[in-house]
């Protein structure tokens, strides 16, 4: 971080730029008050806090999402055969959204702008494949968790990348919900998702909703 | 990672400074100068004599006096925060009470106004310099962490959509009640505190209408679902019959 000098100097005291938050021995002559706009936020864990930041803002919407899809699919398919196994796997869902609800206190996040529209879109989606049947109500189930288990994988790499050490308690927590999404995924397969008419692309058409609706919800 | 003056060899000797640090001396030195020479660079300037470096250092600021101003407010973000923390402390420690949301509220915006006081002549001045579209995304992000820490002190722990409402009501709580403090000439300000104090109170009320109107929709939509079932029912029983 170059700081030129002359009228165009952007002191970097206060411009929105990823900081690695931390308590940082520094000597200044006449002792100064810590320069980092951000030490009021996570500075005491010494965490990178933009990367926890998404991490946290997007997983939180995912599970938001989820509990919407379940509560839609339950609206319609509540009382037929396959209601317990939906609100079985629904319970597990509002338990995830309580964790990451106490997360996102704990480090501060922001939560997405877009929790009003997951909450209508969550609950269509739901209801919407629920109205195609027992199969169509899996098949949503297998198609958002699946997407929902890569991308947790991929956040574990990225914690692993960042410091395994620093984020034990993150990766438990994210490692444990990816095996229970797993196993709802397998659930939903159990269930005869595959036997859903235009399995595929029913398939598809979710996981592309999935991948756009966490690419928004880590930025806004 | 920050650029130092090393000295010989490339080591660091005990007493290195970064440049950033040096111009963070400089401006909190220059503030001194403000109420006399405004957020210029003449205040940049004296500052800098004072700390026995040359005028020349105030070219390396804006000559518009931005950074000056932009150190000042986030020097005031971070008076609060200790003060928010210090109070909070005492309240975990059982030395204090824990204050209703209305009062802390009034308390923390009036704290971190009172501390514009001295530099009040020259207030409006450095408000319209922080709205320069250069300046926008640096005062914006001073005020949004500046409220976000306040809500955060006060105990908000929402996780959705309210957390948005909180935060812009009481944004615009605080530009407001700015805004007054700028034109009043009460003594010790005491029309803007009646101002705050108002502007509080609207808030909790409005949240309690909101929670009132979202509880009577509730209400409403339960007695329409019922309606229609038991005239679907009716309807149901007379094709019998």
């Amino acid at each position: 971080m170059a700081a030129a000098a002359g009228p165009s100097v952007r002191c970097w005291l206060w411009q929105r730029r990823p900081l690695l938050c931390g308590p940082g021995p520094r000597p200044v002559p006449g002792g100064g008050a810590p320069l980092r706009p951000c030490s009021t936020r996570g500075a005491q864990r010494g965490i990178h806090k933009p990367v926890i930041d998404r991490i946290i803002r997007v997983d939180h919407a995912g599970e938001f999402g989820a509990n919407r899809i379940y509560a839609g699919q339950m609206a319609v398919l509540g009382r037929s055969g396959v209601g317990p196994v939906i609100q079985q796997m629904w319970n597990q869902e509002k338990e995830h959204l309580k964790k990451f609800n106490e997360l996102m206190v704990a480090y501060r996040v922001r939560p997405t702008v877009l929790l009003p529209f997951w909450n209508v879109a969550g609950f269509v989606l739901g209801a919407g494949s629920a109205l195609l049947g027992k199969k169509g109500a899996m098949a949503c189930t297998v198609a958002v968790e699946e997407s929902i288990s890569e991308h947790y994988n991929n956040q574990i790499r990225t914690l692993i990348e960042e410091d395994p050490e620093k984020y034990k308690e993150l990766l438990q927590v994210i490692k444990q919900f990816r095996d229970e999404e797993q196993e709802h995924h397998d659930i939903g397969l159990e269930h005869d998702a595959e036997a859903t008419p235009a399995y595929s692309v029913l398939k598809t058409a979710i996981q592309l909703g999935c991948k756009a609706a966490i690419f928004l919800s880590e930025r806004i | 990672p920050s650029h130092s003056y090393t000295g010989q060899g490339g080591q660091q000797s005990e007493d290195y400074e970064s440049e950033e640090q040096l111009q963070h001396r400089i401006l909190t030195a220059a503030l001194e100068f403000v109420p006399e020479h405004g957020w210029t660079a003449e205040a940049i300037a004296e500052g800098a004599k004072t700390l026995g470096l040359s005028v020349a250092a105030a070219g390396m600021f804006h000559s518009d006096g931005s950074e000056l101003i932009l150190h000042f407010v986030s020097e005031c973000n971070s008076k609060l925060s200790e003060l928010l923390q210090k109070e909070q402390k005492l309240v975990q420690l059982g030395e204090a009470e824990k204050k209703p949301i209305d009062e802390f509220l009034r308390d923390a915006v009036e704290a971190r106004l009172r501390m514009l006081i001295p530099y009040i002549e020259k207030w409006p001045q450095a408000l319209s310099i922080l709205l320069l579209p250069r300046n926008i995304p640096s005062s914006l992000n001073l005020l949004t962490s500046m409220i976000d820490d306040i809500w955060h002190y006060a105990g908000d722990q929402s996780t959705d959509f309210s957390w948005y409402t909180r935060r812009a009501v009481l944004t615009g709580i605080y530009n407001t009640t700015e805004l007054v403090m700028m034109q009043d000439s009460s003594p010790g300000f005491e029309d803007t505190w009646r101002f705050l104090e108002n502007r509080v109170a609207d808030a909790m009320a409005m949240s309690s209408t909101a929670s009132q109107v979202q509880s009577t929709g509730e209400a409403v939509v339960q007695g329409l679902m019922g309606a229609a079932v038991t005239v679907s029912k009716a309807e149901t029983s007379r094709a019998v019959r």
